[in-house]
């Protein structure tokens, strides 16, 4: 018997419970280990029209993301608008990135207008996917920006950054409230928006931003701020106060303190472990042979020579980096 | 670093060897780590002309690199065609700098037999090796049978622009380089797929949905919709990218077994400290109360660990998508 048979008897027949129209093994296999099998479940689940909407809806509490991916993409298919209440829910609220993107797509594929204002709240939200399916659903829901600063939104979440721009100042507000993006890509975009628009607001956020830890932005916010007005005697000073993202110099030399090389291994230095190892073994032995406390008056003052060294070796290293 | 270097292995004397004729000599001393050494010999074999010829080729079969890439070098420099059989061997070489090299001699030499063996190197998963093949076939003026392969030297070359305009003929070349390693070249293939945006491109696009790399996938969706695949498709195969999350039952077991360790795999830094801390305890305790005394206060420690790690774990936030 080979294994392409078993694997191969081991498949669900889908069509057949398609046919037979059974919506509850059919949302089981939402989370079956086969990827292709989750995808035909979904879409058969899709064309089971309004009887599974409920049994969908219950499932979007799940556990398993694949079986709530699946469910929210069956239930884009079937287009009830019984369903955009618990969407909506869930986009508003889902701490998973993924599920609030999927949701957002969904409610654009029922295309009914009671999704919009959770779609409009879609776009304010901190991560890109999500934002940009809001706003692909919004056109499919048939909306049009009424405000400017919706249409800043929406152009942001659509990554236009050319529309952004023509809107000029009223873009201003979303763009800094947008700064709080986690892709360093689109927050260096943002500030180097901002440094075209101008204006007092954009002055203050580039300050802001001449702190954020990744140094791209920094650099934007840098060529920015002297468009914005900023002077570049002040660029230094805010620069110097930016979020370090190193190990800390004080931190890494109190545990090679107490823990010789642990501090190394903290500053990400490979070799810290192997003095842990060595400093560890002797400590134990020196314990076994003089008690355990008389050995840390020998350790200690040597750990405090290397504890010195590693805030300096530290302090000169973030200096380097920049 | 090459051990002998380490202990001081001496310069070899490249101007006698090069008096001496001593191609043998000169071929091992290609091993000495310094590149500018290195050249300097290769530009020596290459001066030396035919008569080095036989000993070079035999010498391709050497198993150090540095070898190798110095006499493909030295015969770059001959431009000797009785050179084109060996070269065309190499073009299958395990190391892609070596690849690289020799699809860039049989350019320079120039020989139309060379053709037939560069032509497959356009599919090479490495892209400097691509690239050497575009560049070779270019200097013997090879010419595509169809579009298909015009593509595939278009993408060699990494000119995007004319890739973009062979049209939906490209996309078999587009698709092949979603494998290479650099996520930039990843990058720019899936925006051309876009910019093309035919649905053949679909599976392409599914497969690059689930790429290592975030921004690679975050084109992939921009580029999806303009071939014709509908959005609500993408969160699923977005969903089979690689996950990073950590597993808190591992961690649990990890910490209970081997204090620390479970820590350790979910990154934190400490885990290790832990780790050092209960073997030096666990002897100490074992010394100075009895071992019955150490598992009956070293057990609920160790539970308490596990049950806090697994914990950590599970509270741990997914990272960005």
């Amino acid at each position: 018997m080979s294994l392409g048979w078993f694997l191969a008897r081991g498949k669900p027949d889908i069509s057949a419970l398609r046919q037979a129209r059974d919506i509850r093994r059919l949302i089981l296999l939402l989370n079956h280990g086969d990827f292709d099998v989750q995808w035909h479940a979904a879409r058969a689940l899709g064309t089971m029209g309004a009887d599974a909407t409920l049994p969908l809806i219950h499932v979007l509490g799940h556990p398993g993301i694949n079986t709530r991916l699946g469910a929210i993409e069956a239930l884009g298919a079937i287009r009830d608008p019984r369903a955009i209440e618990a969407l909506a829910a869930l986009l508003a609220s889902h701490e998973t990135s993924e599920l609030r993107w999927a949701a957002a797509l969904a409610l654009g594929e029922i295309g009914d207008k009671t999704g919009t204002p959770a779609l409009l709240s879609a776009l304010r939200d901190d991560d890109r996917y999500v934002r940009y399916g809001a706003a692909k659903a919004l056109e499919q829901v048939g909306w049009s920006a009424e405000t400017d600063q919706d249409r800043a939104y929406y152009s942001i979440a659509l990554q236009d950054w050319d529309a952004i721009k023509k809107l000029g100042k009223p873009a201003t507000g979303p763009l800094i409230d947008l700064l709080k993006e986690r892709h360093p890509a689109i927050r260096a975009q943002i500030v180097e928006i901002l440094g075209t628009i101008g204006g007092d607001e954009a002055k203050k956020c580039c300050e802001r931003v001449l702190r954020d830890p990744d140094g791209d932005v920094r650099w934007r916010a840098v060529l920015s701020s002297r468009r914005c007005g900023v002077p570049i005697s002040v660029l230094p000073l805010q620069i110097s106060r930016r979020q370090r993202t190193g190990p800390s110099a004080i931190g890494a030399s109190i545990l090679n303190f107490f823990f010789l090389g642990i501090g190394y291994d903290f500053a990400g230095k490979w070799w810290g472990l192997l003095i842990l190892e060595t400093y560890m073994m002797l400590l134990t032995l020196a314990q076994l042979e003089l008690g355990p406390f008389m050995p840390f008056l020998i350790f200690y003052p040597v750990t405090a020579l290397f504890a010195f060294q590693t805030y300096f070796m530290i302090q000169r290293e973030a200096e380097m980096a920049g | 670093m090459n051990f002998f270097n380490l202990l001081g292995r001496k310069k070899p004397d490249i101007v006698g060897l090069a008096a001496r004729k001593d191609i043998a000599g000169l071929v091992k001393a290609l091993q000495y780590n310094d590149v500018d050494v290195q050249s300097q010999i290769a530009k020596v074999l290459g001066s030396l002309g035919t008569e080095a010829m036989d000993e070079l080729i035999l010498a391709l079969k050497k198993k150090d690199k540095r070898i190798r890439l110095g006499i493909i070098e030295a015969l770059t420099l001959i431009k000797d065609p009785r050179a084109v059989p060996a070269l065309i061997t190499t073009l299958n070489d395990e190391s892609s700098e070596v690849r690289w090299e020799a699809a860039i001699a049989l350019g320079e030499i120039g020989d139309s037999r060379a053709i037939e063996p560069l032509v497959p190197a356009l599919k090479d998963h490495d892209k400097y090796v691509r690239y050497g093949a575009a560049f070779a076939l270019a200097k013997i003026d090879w010419k595509p049978a169809d579009d298909i392969q015009k593509a595939y030297y278009f993408a060699g070359m990494q000119e995007w622009k004319a890739v973009k305009l062979i049209g939906k003929s490209a996309i078999p070349a587009l698709s092949h380089i979603l494998n290479d390693r650099d996520s930039n070249v990843r990058q720019k293939a899936i925006e051309i797929l876009g910019e093309i945006g035919n649905p053949d491109a679909t599976p392409a696009l599914i497969h690059s949905l689930g790429d290592a790399s975030s921004e690679v996938r975050w084109k992939a969706v921009l580029s999806s919709p303009r071939c014709g695949i509908r959005l609500m498709h993408l969160p699923r195969g977005l969903s089979r990218r690689p996950k990073m999350t950590k597993n808190p039952l591992i961690a649990g077991v990890l910490n209970f077994m081997i204090p620390g360790m479970g820590y350790a795999y979910i990154g934190k830094w400490w885990g290790l400290m832990i780790y050092e801390v209960d073997i030096a305890l666990t002897i100490w305790i074992f010394k100075y109360w009895g071992e019955t005394n150490t598992y009956e206060l070293l057990f609920p420690i160790y539970l308490l660990l596990a049950v806090h790690a697994y914990y950590i774990t599970k509270k741990m936030p997914e990272p960005p998508i």
